[in-house]
């Protein structure tokens, strides 16, 4: 089993029982088969709420870094309250995603910090899609939308996810591809498509 | 059925939860945020975390959606014939169909953007401006202060659907964001109508008014400058009855509620 | 090309109106003015009721009938002066105390468990009583001198034949134990006592049952 940390080890500002998620990481961990000899440091910014939703997952000296806003693991109804059904996903997306980078054909892709929008929600729709046969509380509407939103709203789109839904293997340089083919059939004026750079994470205060 | 029924007596079924202001104001996160740098808060397709934001607030304007059916129904019934104006109480109903229909229109497009009936907790401060005793203070509370309200959110998301390229939010954004002008012109009508002999209670409405906008402007959620996640729509303020100066004076009740947050912040960190 | 000089009759061979009517004028427009009063009272019940039904397509489909309702006091209310009543107010009131009586049972129902009990009142007593009336209403008086009341109960017949099918299949759809139909006919039964103690929506006479039996003009 992999050494795990998580940071807080206690958290103060929201109601989440640090031993409950440490346990939603190891049962995630085991479900999805991540490499039992890498470390993972898992980092929960307990300052930013739902729906401030943001997440990092980047492989640093061969030990997996993880990074999640507050908002992630936050039940939408219960304000400062854990939703074991969002942290799930999030822990299997981003655990996912940094098994990927480690063995799954994804060793060569950018830090996440590096990635557009585009990009990110094309990884992002590949792992959670494999989550689906495990058995995770996936919700295909909510990612769907996520994916049209920076993805484009149209047929090629629309044919993108699905095929990255199912979970058909592809590498880094086959989803950069599939990201560069959408940009060209996304016919939003500039302007419109979105691919920030900026991000919810800090460093934390001094 | 008696006239007057409180907010905590609302119907929901199960799938619905209830957060009051409270939980929201005694956040002890608020204060930590306060202290961040997140850059802009307008609810745009580049801002991190857009589509979640987006989810959030259509569910809020679902369940804001429901309370203005509820709130305008109580209108009709809560009021006997001598204190509401038949012509009033007709424009009530029509606001009902109205709201029903936002009400499915929100449904429709939570399916289409992934949210969940239920999904979100839901405040009723938007009815509890609807149960005002006196019909004008609730014509000015919730016409004129919340269904404006109404307007600038529905801007908002249209543009959010057109800077997405999203074209079911920005259709049906724009078709709701007709309605509203209409409700706040009925406000605006009703107000004059009734107060036109009466200065003093059209003073107290106007009141009631600026509290109600007020407590919706908490913490900055709306006004004009890159803070605010809602932006006020003056051209549809404009078309919907509002004067220059009532728009001025909204846009400082706002930028006043935005001060009063940050020295809340300021104060509790 | 047709002659344009040629008499024509009036009325065309498949038009078979007649003038004579069962109404005054005095009658219509106490009719309408009763049918305006509980056309209110109905839009105010819906409108009062939105809040107070936790299920959602119920509730929808309450603040959408409301307006329905609210059209039809709009309606008559304007058909009322046409009818040589300028204070259109003074024949804006119920048939008789019993009305008052029916329609405050109606409208008693508050509990969010009471949605039957509420859909029951409206759906399974009122709507098909003010079917029966307005049908009987239109088919009574004349079609030429009150035609324009005819025309505005033709749409408003067309809306509560709509409304009470979907009223009636929200019950259906309510309705899912025999305890539920038993509570449901209880309440229909309670109802149509007191609606018949009032003779009918617009009092005795509603459906001209008196004409035929007193052989009176009216």
């Amino acid at each position: 089993m992999s050494n795990v940390t998580l940071t807080p080890a206690e958290f103060t500002l929201v109601k989440f029982d640090a031993d409950q998620v440490r346990a939603l990481i190891d049962q995630t961990l085991g479900e999805i088969e991540f490499p039992v000899d890498v470390d993972v440091t898992i980092d929960v910014d307990e300052v930013l709420p739902h729906p401030l939703t943001a997440s990092m997952a980047n492989v640093v000296d061969g030990a997996a870094h993880l990074w999640y806003t507050g908002g992630c693991f936050e039940s939408p109804k219960r304000q400062t309250g854990l939703s074991v059904d969002h942290t799930r996903v999030e822990l299997g997306v981003g655990l996912l995603r940094a098994k990927d980078r480690l063995v799954g054909g994804f060793e060569n892709a950018p830090a996440d910090e590096q990635l557009d929008d585009r990009q990110r929600t094309l990884w992002d729709t590949y792992a959670e899609g494999r989550l689906v046969p495990l058995g995770f509380p996936v919700r295909i509407p909510r990612r769907r939308y996520t994916f049209r939103l920076y993805g484009g709203f149209n047929d090629v789109a629309d044919a993108a996810f699905e095929q990255l839904w199912t979970g058909a293997p592809i590498t880094w340089d086959g989803l950069s591809a599939m990201a560069e083919s959408l940009a060209a059939a996304d016919t939003r004026p500039e302007r419109k498509k979105s691919l920030r750079k900026e991000t919810l994470r800090q460093a934390p205060a001094a | 059925m008696r006239k007057q029924l409180p907010p905590e007596m609302l119907a929901r079924d199960s799938r619905f939860v209830r957060t009051s202001i409270m939980d929201q104001v005694m956040d002890p996160r608020n204060a930590k945020m306060g202290e961040r740098e997140l850059g802009s808060a307008r609810l745009q397709p580049e801002r991190p975390a857009a589509a979640d934001r987006a989810r959030n607030l259509m569910h809020g304007i679902f369940t804001g959606e429901i309370q203005a059916l509820e709130g305008a129904g109580r209108t009709t019934f809560d009021f006997d014939d001598d204190e509401a104006p038949f012509a009033l109480k007709l424009d009530m109903a029509r606001q009902c169909w109205d709201e029903s229909r936002h009400v499915e229109i929100s449904v429709k497009l939570g399916d289409w953007m992934g949210t969940e009936i239920g999904e979100y907790s839901e405040a009723t401060f938007l009815y509890e401006a609807a149960c005002a005793p006196d019909p004008i203070l609730r014509l000015c509370g919730v016409n004129r202060a919340l269904e404006g309200l109404a307007i600038d959110v529905f801007n908002t998301m249209r543009e959010f659907g057109d800077l997405s390229g999203d074209p079911v939010l920005e259709f049906c954004e724009d078709w709701m964001l007709a309605d509203e002008v209409t409700h706040v012109k009925m406000g605006s009508d009703w107000l004059r109508r009734l107060t036109a002999d009466d200065p003093e209670r059209r003073e107290r409405a106007l009141d009631f008014q600026r509290t109600v906008d007020k407590l919706f402007s908490l913490g900055g959620f709306r006004g004009e400058s890159e803070e605010n996640p809602i932006q006020l729509a003056r051209t549809f303020r404009s078309m919907a009855g509002f004067s220059t100066d009532e728009i001025d004076e909204l846009a400082e009740i706002a930028a006043q509620a935005q001060e009063d947050a940050r020295a809340m912040v300021a104060g509790g960190s | 090309m047709s002659d344009p000089s040629k008499p024509r009759a009036a009325f065309a061979p498949w038009d078979r109106r007649e003038l004579p009517g069962l109404f005054t004028v005095e009658e219509s427009a106490r009719r309408v003015g009763t049918y305006k009063w509980l056309e209110m009272r109905l839009f105010e019940s819906l409108g009062g009721w939105v809040a107070t039904v936790p299920e959602l397509d119920v509730k929808l489909v309450l603040g959408r009938h409301c307006y329905h309702h609210a059209w039809h006091a709009e309606l008559m209310d304007k058909r009322l002066p046409e009818l040589r009543e300028m204070n259109t107010d003074r024949l804006c009131e119920p048939a008789n105390p019993e009305m008052v009586a029916f329609v405050a049972a109606l409208q008693e129902p508050e509990a969010p468990e009471h949605t039957i009990e509420k859909l029951v009142g409206i759906f399974r007593v009122l709507l098909p009583r003010k079917i029966a009336a307005y049908t009987y209403h239109m088919n009574a008086t004349s079609r030429i001198t009150d035609s324009p009341t005819q025309r505005s109960l033709g749409f408003m017949l067309q809306d509560e034949f709509e409304d009470w099918r979907e009223g009636e299949m929200l019950l259906q759809s309510l309705i899912e134990t025999p305890e539920d139909v038993e509570r449901a006919a209880r309440r229909q039964a309670e109802l149509e006592t007191l609606v018949l103690a009032a003779g009918g929506i617009a009092g005795p006479g509603t459906l001209g049952s008196d004409v035929v039996t007193e052989g009176a003009s009216v």
